[in-house]
């Protein structure tokens, strides 16, 4: 999967988490709190990606995470090659 | 102090919100048939009575659904229809609001899918313990509508529903709320919790080819109960603060008796089942000769159902054969903690409507079941008073009692 399609899935995970949030407006930067994230829903997202993705989130390297970038990021460098069944 | 119900809310396989669930009820339709939210074919029991129409997304976001067990869902529908059904409580200061509510599982739908998760080791959701705990429906109607009051959560298993609505009436007499949104709410047709039921024998496995007729409490060669799900939710508030805000009344919620067997943790004993009946009818200040209709717990297991019949003719001695006696259950099943809850508004709509609804599947009694169970076909019979029946694992025997405004005087 390559970055703008992690990004994309990345944004409709935290759309469920949040009423009434413009899509659009978000990107790399946009930070968790500004989002309106809560850290139950940041948690509920790592648990999100690492079903779609699957990976494991380092759990201690999790807690540093702050915006949507953090997490794609760690997604590219840990996807693993074939695609999960 | 009176109390009164101004508004149901109902959620079961045989319908959701009152008028489809009491005219089903009244035309003793089965909601029983093969299990489809996940694959029984390999079980001893197949079938269940589940809400197969219900979709959390017609009236939760995503965010809710996310965060929220079964149960809970179907206790926040049921509590959304018994709020529009009381015309809203604005009249009240949202401190004065409490919410009471039974379930004997809890979430365990979370709990299956997340210990099943863990044993394939795959991630576990972080809501599964808020999930699962077994006061989330009653902290969840808490935060959807901003009631601040008391909130409790009654799990006494099979009574559950109907503990939450006794411990509201004390909430409500102790003056500790203005109203009580009290009820159950159960979503345990899954594969763990059907398979411990499966291991004690209490479920019937003769039936699944014949879904419809396999609740048949009182009846010749039952052998055992259906699993349901469902939730029911009344609106309780006290009468006089009801009338001043014009609210409509359905009934007055009069008594409630609750007695533990304190000798076996799953076996019925018919001494508490008395004195749960006993002391709901003392609780309200009438006397045993007043009640002219039971909503009997009934799950049609042999030994329940025997017990309850012998419970009923010893307090009631010769009177108990002109008590008209219903079971709900064999139209939808053992809904767990919501079964009182959905068993006391079939109860209040025989009041508000003078219609007793049916026990089907009962074409041969019992010879130890002989009383009036209104075998089959709805009965006309205008009652002033009712108790509905909950006899729960632990040796949990609770009874509540209803009746209209002229009943009680």
């Amino acid at each position: 999967m390559d970055t703008a399609e992690i990004e994309a899935k990345v944004i409709q995970f935290i759309a469920t988490k949040v009423e009434n949030l413009d899509t659009s407006t978000i990107n790399r930067s946009s930070k968790f709190e500004e989002l309106g994230l809560d850290s139950m829903d940041t948690i509920q997202l790592l648990f999100d990606a690492e079903d779609a993705f699957g990976i494991n989130f380092d759990s201690e390297e999790a807690k540093g995470f702050s915006t949507v970038g953090d997490i794609v990021s760690y997604i590219e460098t840990h996807q693993p090659s074939a695609a999960p069944q | 102090m009176r109390v009164a119900v101004t508004g149901m809310g109902v959620v079961s396989p045989i319908g959701i919100g009152v008028d489809q669930f009491w005219s089903a009820a009244v035309k003793g339709v089965s909601g029983i048939k093969r299990i489809t939210s996940f694959d029984a074919s390999s079980r001893r029991s197949q079938i269940a009575g589940e809400v197969a129409d219900f979709d959390p997304s017609t009236f939760l976001s995503q965010k809710y659904i996310e965060q929220t067990d079964r149960f809970t869902q179907l206790a926040l529908l049921a509590a959304r229809l018994a709020l529009e059904d009381a015309g809203g409580l604005d009249a009240y200061g949202s401190h004065r609001i409490g919410v009471s509510i039974g379930s004997g599982m809890g979430g365990f739908s979370t709990f299956e899918s997340s210990a099943l998760r863990k044993f394939r080791n795959q991630p576990v959701s972080p809501f599964t313990v808020p999930r699962t705990m077994a006061n989330s429906a009653a902290a969840w109607i808490a935060i959807k509508h901003g009631f601040k009051g008391m909130n409790l959560t009654s799990s006494t298993a099979c009574s559950s529903g109907a503990n939450a609505i006794g411990a509201a009436l004390d909430l409500l007499r102790a003056g500790r709320a203005d109203v009580v949104v009290a009820g159950g709410a159960e979503a345990c047709v899954l594969p763990l919790t059907i398979n411990g039921f499966e291991i004690l024998y209490a479920l019937t496995t003769t039936s699944n080819d014949n879904p419809a007729g396999a609740s048949r409490p009182f009846a010749k060669g039952r052998d055992g109960f259906v699993m349901g799900e469902g939730a029911g939710i009344l609106i309780l508030e006290k009468e006089e603060q009801a009338r001043s805000r014009g609210a409509k009344i359905y009934a007055e919620l009069a008594g409630y008796g609750q007695a533990c067997d304190a000798t076996h943790i799953v076996m019925p004993n018919m001494e508490g089942q008395i004195a749960a009946m006993r002391e709901a009818i003392r609780d309200a200040g009438m006397k045993p000769d007043s009640i002219e209709y039971i909503n009997a717990h009934a799950t049609s297991t042999p030994l329940g159902d025997a017990v309850e019949t012998r419970a009923i003719k010893n307090l009631f001695g010769a009177r108990a054969a002109d008590i008209a006696i219903s079971a709900t259950k064999s139209m939808i099943g053992h809904s767990i903690g919501a079964s009182a809850a959905i068993g006391s508004i079939a109860t209040i709509m025989s009041l508000h409507t003078g219609t007793i609804h049916p026990t089907i599947n009962l074409d041969e009694a019992d010879p130890e079941c002989d009383l009036d169970y209104t075998p089959n076909v709805a009965r006309k019979k205008n009652i002033r008073t009712g108790l509905c029946n909950a006899f729960g694992f632990g040796g949990n025997n609770a009874s509540i009692l209803f009746t209209t405004h002229e009943g009680r005087d």
